[in-house]
């Protein structure tokens, strides 16, 4: 398999490859890297933080949890960040790298946030186990997830008060897209979601005497259903594998639909709803690999940083830091916006948050330093510079980054082959014009300099 | 020509002789318009406590509910005869008496919810209750009328929702000088030459360029342009201070920005309320006083509007840990000196019919004010921003 095709894969299925990798699979056919690529994903390990504390303190109902409120919330806000940290650390080094692409996918489909770590976790972790699996069965689970039950109130959900919350959001963001139902069917639909609880553990329970039992008419069928009932009417809309195979178009391959591609993709998700299968077929696919789809979309923040993180390792000494860096970047894992996720594309990108992209690589792994331009500036002025940054931005990026695992990760690259191993697209003429007036010190420098070009923003 | 044009002037043609045909469009649009009207929003973070913030003095329910936490009637700044302010808010009593505030009571939506992070979702995106949006109301107000990024300025480290467009997007800035530094390498004024319209164009890349040179050419408009002006008053030494400082920097140098963006956090008084809301008060009320000022003697506050708002107010009973949980409907101000109806724009609502949970209920939607301001102050179309037609309103 080509150089270029391997690395568009593992950028889009991953993080990016780094040379020993690339260089190994490049001796294989695109099926086989393929298939290597997806076994590797066979298995989940779960991402799991000790909660025994936690536990102790909610106890086994409300009664037991209410006088240590406080302190599940404290734990809990702590818990979280240490969460965020671990997942960030897990998408730098995953063993399931297929499985964790995906999850971050899903985490902005089946948008969901808790103040209890507990179902936060669960609910994490729920993501991590179907990412692969069967959409259905992915569907049902999220639905009785508590962390779900409460972020859209089907916990409130009560035959005598439907609460609509859910059965709006289920079919608006998570199976078929807005115009695509009806406010009946919203209404009807809720009424087989009435009942949906869980203990304090997080385990699901079904209310049946808050639970709606009668008939429900539902996209023209009519008959006592439940949730999962719902589920599996809304699947039979071929609208349903359309929207996901849409999204995720948009998500792996390109922020334009490709209507034949997609149409395609529809084809083989419908049939059993595959999530895996589906995947499988898209990096199979000869258009998947086609120019315009490589290196033409705009990295989120995470991918962007967990893609610096993989060619020169970054530690941060304080992880409230690395929280704050997400909140300037613009995505905050576990703590999204709103139901609707992230917009993601363009709308990553503002006034903040390209200066910050563009800088930010010198300021993680150079003590800002990007090079020694045409400016002419001295040495006493860099010097300068570099002491201005450290006082002003030193203390908030308490960082120490790996420069001899990039060394020798990269010890049989050429200097003039590293862009092709950093840029995912061609360096644009103005900015290959510019390096080339630049001297290139060393691999290390040129990294950086290649790292600080908007076209390092694309994957 | 004077001399704050002539600075504007020199500081853009600097850099106008390789800059690519949009931003020559964009710097132009700086050089040209001045002394438009503006918004300060101003945010109070957690949700604020409305019934201690304007007091219904004579109100039995009110001191029957909080029996710990009521304002004495005698230490109540009164405004009218039956309602008055927090002991701490004397400095925005002193604006009320020079009819430079409106208190609109009641404020809304209807279905509220109580969480934090839904209800001030729903304020910034100016959505219903039951409907979810990626781009906020002033975000929308700079897709349709904002010509560049700083036509609407959040003092912050990083932008909220609600100034976030669907294709176009504010800019946040704590001050001058940080967004401007971390532009400021010589690298990217080098990426920056001989850029050309077809590469500026390409779709994902050529965003990505035109972005940073957006953004670049921002920070060094606001930098030098509000460098030339420093403010003569004292702030209060606290963040809110400083963001009320650097606003009016911004707005006495005539920075084209038409909305600023500030807030207050720490609201959220479950426990032990009193001494919080009445630092929080203090700190709010002083700051937006020495702000007027400032902008008065700036000669710019005539054009200025100020709307401070709070996702929810706060349960009419207090809970038992001497403070109040999340509730509904609030109190909230608007200031200026171009008011209609400066005072109070109408009556609280009564606290004897209260919703389920024991709230106020609403009766002015907070979209109404936002189309108000929107088609009354800034002149644009509401209807457009908002998605929706909304009631005009009769403060401005």
């Amino acid at each position: 398999m080509k150089h270029k095709h391997i690395q568009h894969l593992y950028r889009r299925m991953g993080f990016g490859i780094l040379p020993d990798n690339l260089e190994k699979l490049s001796k294989l056919k695109r099926k086989e890297v393929v298939n290597t690529l997806f076994k590797a994903s066979k298995n989940t390990t779960l991402l799991e933080l000790d909660t025994s504390e936690l536990k102790r303190l909610m106890g086994d109902s409300y009664i037991s949890a209410k006088p240590n409120i406080q302190k599940i919330q404290k734990l809990s806000r702590l818990s979280t960040q240490k969460l965020n940290h671990a997942w960030i650390e897990r998408l730098t080094n995953p063993k399931e790298l297929v499985r964790e692409k995906m999850t971050l996918f899903w985490a902005n489909h089946f948008v969901c946030e808790d103040n209890n770590f507990l179902y936060t976790q669960n609910f994490h972790n729920t993501l991590r186990k179907h990412a692969l699996g069967n959409f259905r069965d992915f569907v049902v689970a999220v639905s009785k997830q508590a962390a779900m039950t409460k972020y859209l109130n089907t916990k409130q959900n009560k035959k005598e008060k439907p609460n609509e919350n859910f059965a709006r959001e289920l079919m608006e963001l998570f199976t078929l897209g807005v115009g695509h139902y009806t406010e009946q069917d919203i209404k009807e639909s809720a009424k087989a979601f009435t009942g949906y609880s869980h203990n304090m553990q997080g385990d699901f329970v079904f209310r049946r005497r808050v639970h709606h039992q009668g008939q429900k008419t539902f996209f023209g069928k009519t008959g006592n259903f439940n949730g999962d009932d719902i589920i599996d009417i809304i699947l039979e809309q071929k609208r349903c594998a359309e929207f996901i195979c849409e999204k995720i178009y948009r998500y792996f391959v390109n922020d334009t639909l490709n209507n034949s591609h997609v149409q395609a993709m529809i084809e083989v998700f419908y049939k059993n709803y595959n999530i895996e299968q589906l995947m499988h077929f898209v990096c199979s696919s000869n258009w998947f690999y086609n120019e315009e789809n490589i290196g033409t979309k705009i990295k989120s923040p995470i991918e962007f940083l967990v893609g610096i993180k993989t060619i020169v390792p970054v530690a941060f000494k304080n992880k409230r830091q690395l929280l704050n860096l997400q909140r300037l970047l613009g995505q905050i894992l576990l703590d999204p916006p709103n139901v609707a996720g992230w917009k993601g594309g363009q709308n990553w990108i503002d006034s903040n948050t390209i200066t910050l992209r563009l800088k930010l690589p010198s300021l993680l792994l150079n003590s800002s330093y990007i090079s020694n331009s045409r400016t002419e500036e001295t040495d006493d002025q860099i010097e300068e510079k570099k002491q201005f940054f450290k006082r002003n931005y030193g203390r908030r990026f308490n960082v120490e980054s790996n420069w001899n695992y990039f060394n020798q990760q990269f010890r049989n690259v050429n200097m003039n082959e590293l862009d092709s191993h950093i840029l995912a697209c061609n360096m644009s003429q103005v900015a290959r014009g510019y390096l080339n007036t630049l001297e290139k010190v060393s691999k290390q420098e040129y990294c950086i300099q290649l790292m600080s070009l908007p076209e390092y923003q694309m994957c | 020509m004077d001399r704050r044009k002539f600075l504007k002037q020199s500081s853009l043609a600097s850099s106008l002789f390789f800059v690519p045909s949009f931003v020559k469009a964009f710097e132009n649009v700086a050089s040209s318009s001045l002394g438009y009207k503006r918004l300060v929003i101003i945010q109070l973070s957690g949700g604020n406590d409305g019934l201690n913030t304007v007091v219904p003095f004579q109100n039995d329910i009110y001191y029957k509910e909080r029996a710990s936490l009521s304002i004495a009637k005698s230490d109540v700044l009164k405004l009218t005869d039956d309602l008055g302010l927090h002991p701490s808010l004397a400095p925005l009593n002193r604006l009320y008496d020079q009819g430079y505030l409106t208190i609109i009571n009641n404020v809304g939506y209807p279905n509220p919810n109580r969480s934090h992070f839904r209800s001030m979702d729903i304020w910034q995106t100016a959505a219903d209750s039951n409907e979810y949006s990626q781009s906020g109301w002033i975000g929308r107000y700079i897709d349709y009328y904002g010509e560049t990024p700083y036509s609407a300025i959040q003092i912050d480290e990083s932008l909220s929702l609600a100034m976030k467009g669907e294709t176009k997007n504010g800019i946040a800035t704590q001050d001058a000088q940080t967004l401007f530094n971390l532009s400021r390498d010589p690298y990217f004024k080098n990426l920056q030459q001989h850029q050309n319209d077809t590469h500026l164009s390409e779709h994902n890349l050529g965003y990505l360029y035109k972005s940073m040179i957006e953004a670049h050419t921002s920070a060094k408009y606001i930098y030098e342009t509000s460098k030339t002006v420093s403010s003569q008053k004292e702030y209060p030494n606290n963040k809110f201070g400083k963001q009320l400082k650097t606003t009016a920097q911004f707005i006495n140098s005539h920075l084209n920005t038409k909305v600023y963006y500030a807030s207050l956090n720490g609201f959220d008084t479950h426990v032990n309320q009193g001494p919080t809301q009445k630092r929080l008060l203090n700190q709010y009320a002083k700051g937006i006083e020495t702000f007027v000022q400032d902008l008065k003697a700036g000669g710019t506050f005539d054009d200025t509007l100020i709307l401070t708002f709070s996702e929810f107010g706060r349960r009419v009973k207090q809970n038992a840990s001497s403070g109040t949980d999340h509730g509904t409907a609030n109190n909230l101000f608007i200031i200026g000196n171009q008011l209609k109806k400066p005072g109070i724009y109408n009556k609280l609502a009564s606290l004897d019919s209260l919703d389920s949970n024991g709230d106020l209920k609403f009766e002015i939607d907070f979209r109404t004010i936002y189309a108000t301001v929107l088609k009354k102050w800034l002149e644009v179309n509401d209807k457009k921003i908002l998605n929706k037609s909304f009631k005009q309103l009769n403060f401005i």
